[in-house]
């Protein structure tokens, strides 16, 4: 048993056009990590330069909205599932 | 895509929506079926704004998994403008990550109006980005 992330459109090119990434279970900033370390770039598309997650993805752990569990510090655990979604807004 | 096509009642259920909303701006996503628009998920503007939206995250996260379990596509997101035309504003170019078209529903005037628009850019977190307009057509 692993975490099954899944991966939206806008991010496929980093993924070789997966939709669904493996990873071993953590934080989800340990899973940025990892992706980071199987997808050179990903750490950025995801991250701020300051380290925080960008506003513009939203990631879920299972249907809960990572902001409002603890952010990168959100424990996943095996069997888990994380969504990225880009965020949908505007003026 | 040549045009953006939409059955009345989409047309009808997205400005609803829109106005229902006021004074604050409404917004939702539509759904496909093989290339035929079928569903409107009316959503909630996290931001309670007049003059911004943004999807509230728990609810996209739902309309998404939906998509998923009908086989359905995301074929556009909307929003409206309450008080300016149907163009894409400085901010909605901005915040644009979908590589679908943007809906906008503009309140100014009645009979409300609807357009679309792609805008493309380079890199998805860009915050420049060209703005190509998809003409709508409702069919009634
Ligand atoms: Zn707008």
């Amino acid at each position: 048993m692993a975490v099954e992330v899944r991966i939206p459109t806008v991010f496929r090119k980093y993924t070789d056009g997966r939709s669904t990434v493996e990873l071993e279970s953590g934080t989800i900033g340990d899973l940025v990590t990892q992706l980071e370390g199987r997808y050179p770039g990903m750490r950025e598309q995801l991250l701020t330069p300051e380290g925080q997650l960008h506003r513009f993805v939203n990631v879920y752990v299972n249907d809960e909205d990572a902001r409002y569990l603890d952010k990168l510090d959100t424990k996943v655990s095996d069997g888990d599932t994380v969504s990225l979604l880009p965020s949908v807004a505007g003026g | 895509m040549r045009e953006l096509r939409l059955p009345e009642a989409v047309a009808e259920d997205m400005v609803a929506h829109c106005l229902e909303g006021r004074p604050n701006e409404a917004c939702g996503i539509i759904a496909s079926s093989d290339g035929e628009v079928v569903k409107v998920f009316r959503m909630t503007n996290a931001d309670a704004s007049p003059v911004r939206y943004s999807l509230d995250t728990r609810e996209q996260f739902a309309a998404y998994e939906k998509l998923d379990q009908e086989r359905w596509d995301l074929a556009g997101v909307f929003h409206s403008h309450t008080r300016t035309d149907a163009f894409p504003s400085p901010t909605d170019v901005r915040e644009a990550r979908e590589d679908v078209p943007y809906i906008i529903v503009s309140l100014a005037q009645d009979p409300a109006t609807i357009r679309a628009f792609r805008i493309v850019k380079e890199n998805w977190t860009d915050a420049e980005g060209d703005i190509q307009e998809i003409p709508v057509v409702v069919e009634g």
